[in-house]
């Protein structure tokens, strides 16, 4: 086994274990900060894919902006009421089905699809310019609707952050 | 380099690795002369002499602090949280260091010659957020919590900007790795991007205001990003003991002031290759070559270094508001200006 | 609107100027000559008159006990024996006579708090402040100054030969005494009491 192999094994531990964390933590802030393993370790794993622009798009918009402003509510809402907020478990039976419904779901999936594997890595990695060429010429449409979704979501936070204070 | 290992050791992990040493050395001999630098320019500047009795001028004083932090005792409170308390300045270090893979030393050594370069070093200080959030919140201390909030608030804004003022040196060179923009820069001081790279004249006379702005708010941004004073919210002593590693000593202490002086070069490199040539000497093609590419980088950075010791010697401490008026409503709308304007000099 | 975008960038542009000023005024002062004195290396010459520790002379001291009454802190310990008229202690550099031994001349510096006032009543002006600053201890022990020149063998020898004399001289008196009543006439006040040495 090589040391690209150990690594690789090592980035999918920290995944998994961090995972476990987050889904078994009774603490809410420690789920969230073990998220941020989560997350980090999945990049890591488009690393491994060659989709280096995937990898580091997840670590700057899972990591430094959403995972962030995940922590500040926790952190923000966990003390200031005397209580902790803790995870419990409730309707095991259910929770049950559904997981093994949706892992079954996606076992069938992995096992099912024909996986396209390459017997060497790509050359060249697509990366960047290709996405952006793509972005502005055959997928302009959806990208250019999406940004208007989120330029509409970003007046709505903005308008419902101001009432309050008018109010 | 990159090349040179893998011939000896063959395609292996082990050549990154490898690859990733002598950055960390840097840091840590950098960190040991800044240290020097910062006292003794702080003293100067308030008519003082500051370390003299270590040493010629105290040259050796650095080594005695980092001695002492290190020989310290490392104090975990008792109702910290002990395991985030201990990760977290791994984790600032670590999402610094890991900017430093993209900064090309010379032309001969970049530590992973990835093409998303500047990319990748914006997205790699988010998980110096996501460390100082876990030592604010781990230390169980209202100031420490307090100043982290500050601190990934300020980050996170001043993240805008600065990828922004990025973006229009990129526009220029058209590449984020770091090292093809450097070569980009080739021919001397008029063909850094600051003076519109190597365009005709026409386009360099009227691309140089918008190029200026542009610098000069990545260096101001970059500032802010490494929580130096006039942005230093999130460790104001005055109102917040040390902010977010409040709690800290010892060796965990000193890894987080490591840290923030790696940062400080981190983001003048970053302007430094974007803007002012990277590697490349300023006379052309006097004074160049790989080993020159070293001295001319770490020179440059080193330049802007000392330029935030001396801003903050210099200027008392932003407020909260004025912090956030000054990066949303001018950095980021003069950017967006600066934008257009390359975009349309670049076109026409 | 014309006025709040005046404002906007005058305010940019005032943000600039005032950090430049403040920069080049922070620059000119990393070039001026620090006003640092290297301190055990480089010392102030001490203005004239400063009052630091205190030295005695002792060879001057006439025992006279002023300095020490002056003291307000009581830091100074003094004990004298009274000398016989067979011995001669020499004069001051004054020329005063001296009368009696200085058996013990302690002062306790840590104590003291450099006033000043034990130095004015000298008689002699042998306690005296020296500029010397310099005199931390480890121990505070150490910081109890003995002046006395005067070892314990020559001071027990002294004090015998003082107590003798006074025997002498009590017996000396009760001797008169037990003489001739009659001459004292009633209501003169009785001859004043010898001086027992060291009050
Ligand atoms: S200087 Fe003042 S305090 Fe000190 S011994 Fe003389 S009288 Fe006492
Ligand atoms: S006043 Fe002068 S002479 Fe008198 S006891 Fe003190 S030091 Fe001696």
């Amino acid at each position: 086994m090589d040391l690209a192999t150990v690594i690789f094994y090592v980035f999918v531990l920290i995944t998994l274990g961090s995972a476990a964390v987050v889904v078994v933590s009774r603490n809410i802030v420690r789920a969230a900060f073990a998220l941020l393993f989560t997350l980090f370790g999945v990049a890591a794993m488009y690393a491994f894919l060659m989709a280096d622009f995937l990898a580091v798009t997840q670590l700057l918009v899972y990591v430094g902006g959403i995972l962030v402003l995940l922590i500040f509510g926790v952190m923000l809402t966990n003390r200031q009421i005397s209580v902790d907020i803790k995870t419990g478990t409730v309707q095991t039976w259910l929770a049950a089905l559904i997981v093994a419904a949706l892992g079954g779901t996606l076992a069938g999936i992995v096992w099912s699809t024909q996986w396209n594997i390459l017997s060497q890595p790509p050359a060249e990695t697509a990366g960047a310019p290709k996405i952006g060429e793509m972005f502005l010429g055959s997928y302009l449409l959806p990208f250019e609707i999406a940004s208007a979704v989120l330029l509409v979501a970003l007046i709505g936070a903005a308008l419902i952050a101001r009432r309050e204070r008018t109010s | 380099m990159q090349e040179l290992l893998k011939s000896f050791l063959g395609d292996n992990a082990l050549v990154y690795i490898i690859m990733g040493v002598p950055p960390l050395i840097f840091i840590l001999l950098y960190a040991l002369v800044t240290l020097y630098m910062e006292m003794k320019v702080s003293a100067h500047i308030q008519d003082r002499v500051a370390y003299m009795r270590t040493g010629w001028h105290g040259v050796l004083q650095p080594f005695a602090d980092i001695l002492k932090l290190i020989q310290k005792e490392d104090i975990i409170p008792a109702q910290a949280d002990k395991l985030l308390f201990t990760l977290a300045p791994y984790l600032v270090f670590t999402g610094t260091y890991a900017g430093f893979a993209a900064i090309p030393f010379s032309e001969g050594y970049i530590g992973s010659n990835i093409n998303l370069g500047v990319f990748y070093i914006v997205a790699a200080s988010s998980i110096v957020v996501a460390g100082l959030l876990m030592s604010g919140w781990a230390s169980n201390n209202k100031w420490s919590l307090l100043g982290a909030m500050r601190s990934a608030a300020q980050i996170v804004s001043y993240e805008i900007p600065s990828a922004l003022a990025i973006l229009v040196a990129v526009m220029i060179t058209g590449s984020l790795n770091l090292n093809d923009v450097s070569k980009f820069q080739e021919g001397g001081l008029f063909n850094w991007v600051v003076f519109g790279g190597p365009l005709p004249l026409l386009q360099k006379l009227a691309i140089i205001p918008f190029t200026a702005t542009a610098f000069f708010i990545l260096l101001t941004a970059g500032i802010a990003e490494a929580n130096r004073t006039p942005f230093d919210l999130p460790e104001a002593e005055s109102e917040l003991v040390q902010g977010f590693n409040t709690e800290y000593s010892g060796m965990k202490f000193a890894i987080f002031y490591v840290a923030e002086y790696a940062n400080m070069f981190l983001v003048s490199a970053v302007a430094v290759c974007l803007f002012l040539g990277g590697w490349q000497s300023p006379f052309g093609s006097a004074l160049s070559g790989p080993i020159w590419g070293v001295f001319w980088i770490v020179i440059k950075g080193m330049a802007f270094v000392f330029f935030q010791i001396w801003l903050r010697w210099t200027l008392p401490r932003l407020r909260v508001d004025q912090l956030m008026y000054v990066s949303w409503k001018v950095m980021t709308p003069m950017l967006f200006v600066c934008v257009f304007a390359v975009g349309l000099i670049l076109v026409l | 609107m014309a006025t709040a975008l005046k404002i906007y960038f005058t305010d940019i542009y005032r943000a600039l100027y005032t950090v430049a000023v403040g920069l080049k005024l922070t620059f000119l002062h990393l070039f001026t000559p620090s006003v640092t004195i290297q301190y055990p290396d480089v010392k102030l010459k001490l203005p004239e008159r400063a009052r630091n520790r205190l030295y005695v002379n002792i060879d001057d001291c006439i025992g006279c006990d002023q300095c020490s009454m002056a003291c307000p802190v009581d830091c100074i310990t003094i004990q004298t024996i009274k000398s016989t008229p067979d011995v001669d202690l020499g004069t001051t550099s004054g020329g005063n006579k001296k009368r009696l031994y200085v058996s013990q001349f302690d002062i306790d510096i840590a104590k003291c708090c450099y006033c000043g006032l034990c130095v004015y009543p000298c008689p002699t002006e042998c306690i005296v402040m020296t500029d010397v600053y310099e005199f931390a201890e480890f121990d505070r022990q150490n910081l109890l100054y003995n002046f006395s020149s005067m070892t314990p063998a020559e001071i027990t020898v002294a004090k015998e030969k003082a107590k003798k004399a006074e025997e002498e001289a009590a017996a000396k008196k009760a001797a008169a005494a037990a003489a001739p009543k009659p001459p004292a006439a009633p209501g003169t006040p009785p001859p004043a009491a010898p001086t027992t040495p060291g009050t």
